[in-house]
């Protein structure tokens, strides 16, 4: 009886345990308002931009998307990096701010849909004078060169698998294994938060030809962390390397034979 | 069957195997599940023998530069050393050759598990002492040699994270003092990143180490044999007996029960638990890094120690000490200078020269269980602090704070252990509870005056079996 | 013959008087059900081995191999120790221990035999005994010389790379770097021309915000712009590229041990066991607007060595 009870605790330890698991929030967020092409103007847009602003944004951010904020803390819109952090920071549900210690740097719930999103990117954009939305095609990258790339400038902080790291204090590079294109040409466009500008890649200039093509070959990259890991020895237990493969091994491999031991011999 | 007997015959009459044989499998060990755990470490190493002779033939230790031309799509048309480009040819296009790799590396990270609670039962139930101070200290040098088998093993793939160690490895073996330069230069053959290493690595790997940790596998074994096996004080157990089954077939059953058990446990986690797995890790290149950065699990409390580690380097009339000198030169050699030394260090102070058969319970040494206690828990906060950033991650807390708290908790946490270790078993031996007796209860008596007395009964003595009708 | 071989045989013979040898064995209840248990598990052995070749033969797959394996093995592993455990008629027995040592007599037979003659001229102090020590201590010497080989002296390697006054930085794939080619808030990992991907040489060009640097006059020169500044990736900890750039900081942390090192400061280590801030490396700008090197690292890159700071670079 006791040994059925320690051998069914020990499988679902196993099964706990191997379940595939990276650590971080996984919600993907909303698609992308710029999927297809730059968000249109209309007046009814911008009106409802504007309502949106007031109702969301403006009590940290000030009455003013161009000009300062209301908090030391929280940056003006016009240093953030203009309508591609507001699609990043929507559409990732990193904004409106829903906690009340550190920057927002972890996934959630977009609070908007995509009409929301769509009228707030237009109006902020508009408001600090950079409309600029990217658009990615991951189907045009190399999967090759965005590897290449990646290792030389996203792999020191979101390591080389995207799982993720520790950057010190409260920041985190987040998990890489479950994000859209869109975000990854965002990001390297705008440098949120602690991310540098450019993403690290030598000669980054918005809109240029191997600009864009550089962040297509990391977006087909970062993609494949997604579609296509290539887990192929089995349940990657978080993606961490060797601290999480010690806990297994200590645990289930060390464990498990010292309850074996147990049952085979005596207590003589 | 015929066949046998014709050849143990054959044998017998050439090499008198006969009563040699027949001595050694009436021999008697103690049945208790805490003395399988060397044999689990014992077990772990066939796998990795057997597993790790498949992986030499795939292997190919050099660092030329090759392209990569297999089914791991994001590195085809790369540059990548012979050594990584085999490894990845074995994983990907060798049928079984990733489970094998995998299975590899699982035995290795469970053998220095097994090493270590081996070591601790040994340890903590002073089986240390007179006189096998010897087997002792065979047994810690074959822990140096699995921390080496198992940090050469995983350097061998040339991938970024293992570099990244190689690079921390160099660094480290730079900052001894004097000769630490030479030193560097001469094992790995110029400055960093030095080609040379991992072919270097590999002789140590599958030559040099596995030739002496199997020659001292067969030494311990032998002064085990000869000095039979201790064990725990009971009905029947004296210090001039050994009580417990023969070797054949009792023990000889279990220990194959256990070897198949390792194997299987082994096999399973080799199959449906990735570890290292280098693709997605990438060649290693000198001037890229990824994040986290951790090495195995049984170097990691040397990673702890250099994140612990205060800035201090020191100038000495113009020579430099590194501050990577305290935690990664100085700790581990007086930690493993003591653990080394540790029966001699203990008979100096309890002046106990006499022959030990019988074991003690961890109880009844406080103060070795009590020093016990808090050495591991050194090492236990040095683990933590080598996955800070991970931890941290975890539980919302920055590596800051871990490390300060970790750094403060190194101070003051292995006293307060020793301190409260010392009390528990003080407060154990007072309750002179036996393991496994039964309370036989209590004998009511009413004396002539009349006052009630209790008295507590023997439990019923077991009856072993007499030695001589 | 010892004595417990005595009581050994004693004690067979004692089994055969009492009916004990196998052939006069009735089974238990217990022993049954074990032997049934443990046949089962032999069973279950059987068809996983089937399965381990049904795999194999139709292309592998790592997981159910690995599965396959470990329900063989422990199927195999379960019946033997049910044997073990419940088939063998398992009984306590009492082996005594004999004397460890060989005792005084024995060590001075031993002593004796050492003893024998071993020549006329023995003796500490003798011509011989001198010589033969002085030829074993040279002789063992030199058999270490062939490990002088394994590696090139040290010299002066470890205290110079390959940036010098006037060479072009580049970039990974041998790129020119010029002042636009990092956006502000942005950074790059740079190498001297000819010489990409050179391990000791490998810098980090940071596009600071203006006026945000506080190097003293004669470091703040050699920074472009007063916003491009290069230091050594190499950690002086213990040597990891120091590859996380936080922006907003404006500080990098090595991913190894997490020290910290705050770029407006002329990348001092401001958290973690680093002790030497990363070596700044002097830059100027040519007449085509791609940056060069004014010199060498202004300190030796990397971890501390013993001679770091004795003797000329």
């Amino acid at each position: 009886m006791r040994r059925t009870a320690i051998l069914l605790a020990g499988i679902a330890v196993l099964a706990l345990l191997l379940t595939p698991a990276t650590g971080t929030a996984t919600s993907r967020g909303a698609p992308g308002v710029a999927a297809q092409q730059q968000p249109s103007d209309s007046p009814a847009l911008n009106a409802r931009g504007l309502q949106l602003y007031q109702n969301a944004c403006a009590s940290c951010h000030g009455p003013d998307p161009n000009g300062p904020s209301y908090y030391p803390r929280v940056p003006s819109l016009k240093d953030t990096g203009g309508a591609a952090a507001v699609d990043w920071a929507l559409r990732t549900g990193r904004m409106p701010w829903k906690d009340n210690k550190g920057p927002a740097i972890e996934r959630g719930e977009p609070r908007f849909n995509e009409e929301d999103i769509r009228a707030l990117v237009v109006y902020i954009g508009k408001a600090v004078g950079d409309a600029q939305v990217p658009q990615v095609d991951p189907a045009q990258g190399n999967l090759q060169r965005g590897r290449e790339l990646y290792g030389q400038a996203c792999s020191a902080c979101h390591g080389m698998n995207g799982a993720g790291a520790a950057l010190g204090g409260e920041n985190i590079a987040v998990s890489l294994q479950n994000v859209e294109p869109q975000d990854v040409a965002e990001a390297i466009k705008i440098g949120p938060g602690q991310m540098p500008v450019g993403g690290g890649l030598t000669d980054y200039e918005y809109g240029t030809a191997s600009s864009t093509q550089e962040v297509n070959d990391i977006a087909r990259y970062v993609e494949s962390l997604r579609t296509d890991p290539y887990n192929e020895g089995g349940a990657p237990i978080g993606g961490k390397g060797p601290v999480p493969e010690g806990f297994v091994a200590w645990v289930i491999g060390l464990g498990g034979l010292v309850l074996a031991a147990r049952w085979i011999a005596g207590r003589g | 069957m015929m066949v046998m007997e014709r050849s143990f015959k054959y044998l017998d009459e050439r090499l008198g195997t006969a009563s040699l044989a027949r001595k050694t499998l009436r021999k008697v060990f103690p049945d208790h599940w805490s003395f399988l755990l060397g044999e689990i470490a014992l077990f772990c190493l066939v796998v990795l023998v057997f597993t790790g002779t498949f992986l030499t033939f795939f292997y190919n230790p050099s660092v030329k530069e090759v392209i990569y031309d297999g089914p791991y799509e994001p590195l085809r048309g790369g540059h990548v050393s012979a050594a990584y480009d085999s490894v990845l040819r074995l994983s990907f296009e060798v049928r079984a050759g990733l489970l094998m790799r995998q299975t590899h590396h699982w035995a290795a990270l469970v053998f220095v598990a097994a090493i270590v609670i081996h070591l601790c039962r040994v340890f903590f139930t002073g089986a240390f002492r007179r006189p096998r101070e010897l087997n002792w200290l065979v047994g810690i040098v074959m822990l140096f040699l699995a921390l080496g088998e198992g940090f050469t093993g995983y350097s061998l793939p040339d991938d970024l994270l293992s570099g990244i160690g190689l690079r921390i490895f160099y660094s480290v073996t730079l900052a001894i003092p004097v000769i630490g330069t030479w030193a560097t230069y001469l094992l790995f053959g110029g400055e960093f990143p030095a080609g040379d290493i991992i072919s270097r690595l590999f002789v140590f790997h599958i030559m040099l180490l596995p030739a002496l940790l199997l020659g001292l596998v067969g030494v311990h074994l032998a002064i085990l044999v000869l000095q039979k096996h201790t064990q725990f004080p009971g009905q029947g157990r004296t210090e001039r007996n050994v009580v417990g089954k023969r070797l054949w077939p009792e023990q000889t059953f279990k220990s194959i029960s256990l070897l198949l058990f390792t194997t299987a446990v082994l096999a399973l986690l080799g199959g449906i638990a990735q570890i290292n797995p280098v693709w997605q890790y990438g060649p290693f290149e000198p001037f890229n890094v990824t994040s986290p950065a951790q090495p195995d699990w049984y170097i990691g409390f040397l990673d702890g120690a250099l994140r612990l580690g205060p800035p201090w380097d020191l100038n000495l009339f113009g020579f430099t000490i590194s501050e990577v000198f305290w935690p990664a030169v100085l700790f581990p050699g007086i930690a493993f200078g003591i653990l080394t030394l540790w029966p001699w260090i203990e008979r100096r102070f309890t002046r106990d020269r006499a022959e030990h058969h019988l074991l003690d319970r961890p109880r009844d040494a406080p103060v070795r269980t009590g020093i016990g206690a808090a050495g591991l828990m050194v090492f236990f906060i040095m683990f933590l602090e080598g996955g800070n950033d991970i931890f941290g991650v975890l539980l919302y807390v920055s590596v800051e704070t871990i490390t300060r708290i970790l750094q403060w908790g190194l101070l003051v946490a292995p006293v307060l252990t020793f301190l409260v270790t010392y009390w528990v078993c003080k407060s154990l031996k007072r309750t002179h509870l036996r393991p496994a007796q039964v309370n036989a209860g209590v004998r009511l008596s009413r004396s002539a005056s009349g006052d009630y007395e209790t008295a507590a009964l023997e439990p019923a003595s077991e009856e072993l079996e007499p030695s001589s009708k | 013959m010892s004595d417990s071989d005595q009581q050994g045989s004693e004690r067979v013979d004692v089994d055969r008087q009492q009916g004990h040898g196998p052939a006069n064995r009735q089974l238990t209840d217990d022993q049954r059900k074990a032997g049934r248990s443990a046949g089962i598990a032999f069973a279950v052995t059987v068809v996983a081995g089937v399965g381990l070749f049904v795999v194999y033969f139709s292309g592998g797959q790592n997981q159910l191999e690995g599965i396959l394996f470990a329900v063989a093995l422990g199927g195999l592993g379960v019946g033997v120790g049910i044997w073990a455990n419940r088939l063998l008629d398992a009984r306590e027995v009492v082996e005594e221990r004999h004397e460890l040592t060989s005792g005084p007599a024995g060590r001075q037979a031993f002593e004796d035999a050492l003893a024998a003659e071993v020549g006329p001229v023995l003796g500490r102090r003798s011509m011989l005994v001198k010589l033969l020590a002085g030829a074993g201590g040279a002789l063992g010497l030199a058999l270490l010389l062939p490990v002088l080989s394994l590696g090139p002296a040290p010299g002066n390697t470890l205290k110079v790379t390959p940036w010098a006054r006037g060479k072009r930085v580049v970039d990974e794939e041998g790129e020119l770097v010029t002042l636009g080619s990092v956006p502000e808030d942005g950074f790059i990992t740079v190498f001297p021309e000819g010489h990409e991907g050179a391990a000791d040489a490998q810098a980090l060009l940071i596009h600071v915000r203006p006026g945000s640097l506080k190097l003293p006059a004669d470091r703040l020169a050699a920074v472009p712009e007063g916003t491009h500044v290069a230091y050594s990736k190499i950690c002086t900890h213990a040597g990891c590229p120091v590859g996380l750039y936080r922006a907003e900081n404006q500080s990098l942390l090595c991913p190894c041990h997490q020290s910290q090192f705050d770029v407006a400061d002329g990348a001092k280590p401001f958290f973690g066991p680093a002790a030497r801030p990363l070596p700044q490396l002097p830059l100027g700008v040519d007449e085509d607007g791609v940056l060069v090197a004014q010199g060498d690292f202004y300190d030796p890159v990397g971890p501390a060595f013993w001679d770091m700071n004795r003797g000329k670079r």
